[in-house]
């Protein structure tokens, strides 16, 4: 309980007295953090724009012409069994029509020189997955192709490969980025850290003379370390939420994208809550990295 | 209580302690003396675990302290109280707080070490003082405050480096007489020191050094 007092008392101690190496120390792990941010604020936004067009991603399957009806409805029950299938809607070749009167009621007229419906009846396909992957939906397509009963399936192929690709890229540079911006802060933490250790070396010195062991005289220091990437998360997360609600704004008012607001999202609590910890975990790191070096040769 | 056998110790190939053997009983006053440059501070350094030596064993209270893992250095030293020239207060905290450390990085709880703070400090004669900060102190006040904080532990061995060396004769009377009282109570002092009148106060064992080399060893054991 002492001890645990003692230890957040150094540590705002620390943080109080070392002012201009603290300020330092939250700007610049906030705006490494917010550069992450960003990129992760673009790619949440990406994945769930991805996931509403995906959700229209449909796969249209057209039967013979001659199918009977009873045939029509055998192929749904039959296609419905696919685990990657969702949902069927069977429209008829009568549905078909009366969507297109129903959509474009200025040229119904166009067809009433024609005997019969030209509309085919199709089926449209619901995945189950928002973002499935190229090969299951390539076997899918190639299993219905050869039901004798289907003369045409439809899907754009290329829009979902792209998609996918576009993820793949998206989540390795995350990875990339992200260890970049990681090995930054660390250092920088690191360094302001290591600031702290010069100027209170004395007191250091006083406190191995009295028996401190180096996980007793370290812990202030990783405390001080946590507060500067904690706070610093926190100030990041401030950033990106303003720029964000400018962005939102300024989009909103030039009406560029119609639907801006209600397409993108800012992070949900969860990511919020991972980013300050990521500057926590950022700052103590930082800290341990520059103790491992200065402890190792010192007695 | 602390016994050495052969130890030598180099720094970057300079000898500072060649191949000395002695040994302190509990309760003794043993006088490090000898020019500058002699091997006095080195000795104590050794003793208390901040240095290793090239050669020898050195044990304290039967534990070899040449073979001390580094992790344990820290426990090694809090059975010691160690007294330097410059006084190493904490400069921004009060005199209760700087005797306190030794305790709190023991983990003792507050009353506990509440009521062995006002003890040592009562045995240098600054009970009055505790509430004040340790940079507005006098440089005699300083190292009484210093030797409060060796001796909250009670330890066992006091070990002291030229610790009137900063203090005029009338202050260095007061301190030596301190240790002396220490002393007393049981506690093995090793002092190093200069200053005749200090060796000639506590009229102790008298280890004379020169040039790392143990010339003499006088005074009766106790
Ligand atoms: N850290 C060090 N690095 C290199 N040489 C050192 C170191 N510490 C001590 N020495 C050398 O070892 C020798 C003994 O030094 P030591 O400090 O033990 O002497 P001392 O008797 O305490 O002297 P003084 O009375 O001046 O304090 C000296 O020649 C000194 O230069
Ligand atoms: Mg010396």
């Amino acid at each position: 309980m002492k001890r645990l007092w003692y230890f957040l008392r150094e540590a705002y101690i620390s943080l109080r007295t070392h002012r201009a190496s603290t300020v330092i120390g939250i700007i610049t792990t906030a705006f490494t953090l917010s550069s992450f941010g960003t990129f992760l604020l673009l790619y949440h936004n990406v994945h769930n724009l991805i996931g509403r067009v995906q959700t229209n991603i449909q796969i249209i399957v057209y039967p013979n012409d001659a199918i009977e009806p009873q045939q029509l409805q055998g192929l749904k029950n039959a296609i419905q069994t696919e685990p990657a299938i969702d949902s069927v809607q069977v429209i008829s070749k009568h549905d078909a029509l009366k969507d297109f009167k129903h959509q474009f009621p200025d040229e119904a007229h166009l067809l009433e020189g024609l005997g019969k419906n030209p509309f085919p009846a199709s089926l449209i396909l619901n995945l189950t997955e928002t973002i499935p992957s190229t090969d299951m939906v390539s076997n899918l397509v190639n299993r219905l192709q050869q039901n004798p009963n289907i003369e045409r399936v439809r899907y754009n192929r290329a829009w979902i490969e792209r998609l996918s690709l576009v993820i793949t890229y998206m989540e390795i540079g995350a990875l990339i980025i992200g260890g970049v911006l990681a090995l930054a802060s660390i250092t920088i933490i690191a360094n302001t850290v290591q600031l702290a250790f010069y100027t209170r070396q004395e007191e250091i010195e006083i406190l191995r003379l009295i028996g401190g062991t180096n996980l007793f005289i370290s812990i202030p220091y990783l405390i001080e370390g946590g507060v500067i990437g904690g706070l610093g998360g926190g100030l990041a997360l401030a950033f990106l939420r303003g720029g964000f609600e400018f962005f939102k704004h300024k989009t909103h008012t030039l009406s560029v994208i119609g639907g801006f607001s209600s397409i993108f999202e800012f992070f949900p609590f969860s990511l919020s809550l991972i980013l300050i910890c990521g500057g926590i975990l950022l700052g103590c790191v930082g800290t341990l990295t520059s103790m491992y070096g200065w402890m190792r040769f010192r007695l | 209580m602390i016994q050495l056998f052969h130890v030598t110790k180099y720094y970057e190939g300079c000898l500072a302690l060649s191949d000395i053997s002695l040994r302190i009983e509990k309760g003794e006053c043993v006088l490090l003396t000898g020019p500058s440059g002699a091997g006095k501070t080195s000795l104590l350094k050794l003793i208390f675990g901040s240095e290793h030596p090239d050669d020898g064993q050195i044990l304290v209270q039967n534990r070899n302290i040449a073979r001390l893992r580094r992790a344990d250095v820290p426990y090694h030293r809090r059975t010691m109280g160690f007294v330097l020239q410059d006084f190493k207060l904490l400069p921004h905290r009060t005199v209760f707080e700087n005797v306190a450390l030794p305790l709190i990085i023991r983990g003792l709880s507050s009353f506990e070490s509440r009521r062995k703070v006002i003890e040592a400090l009562r045995a240098v004669g600054m009970e009055h003082k505790q509430p004040m900060l340790a940079s507005v102190l006098s440089a005699g006040e300083q190292q009484r405050a210093c030797i409060a904080r060796a001796i909250v532990n009670s330890p066992i061995i006091l070990l002291a480096d030229e610790p009137t060396g900063n203090l005029d004769p009338q202050l260095t009377t007061e301190i030596a007489e301190l240790f002396k009282a220490i002393n007393a109570r049981g506690t093995t002092v090793m002092m190093a020191t200069h200053n005749r009148q200090v060796v000639e106060q506590l009229n102790g064992r008298v280890l004379r050094l020169d040039c790392g080399h143990l010339l003499s060893d006088q005074g009766a054991y106790t």
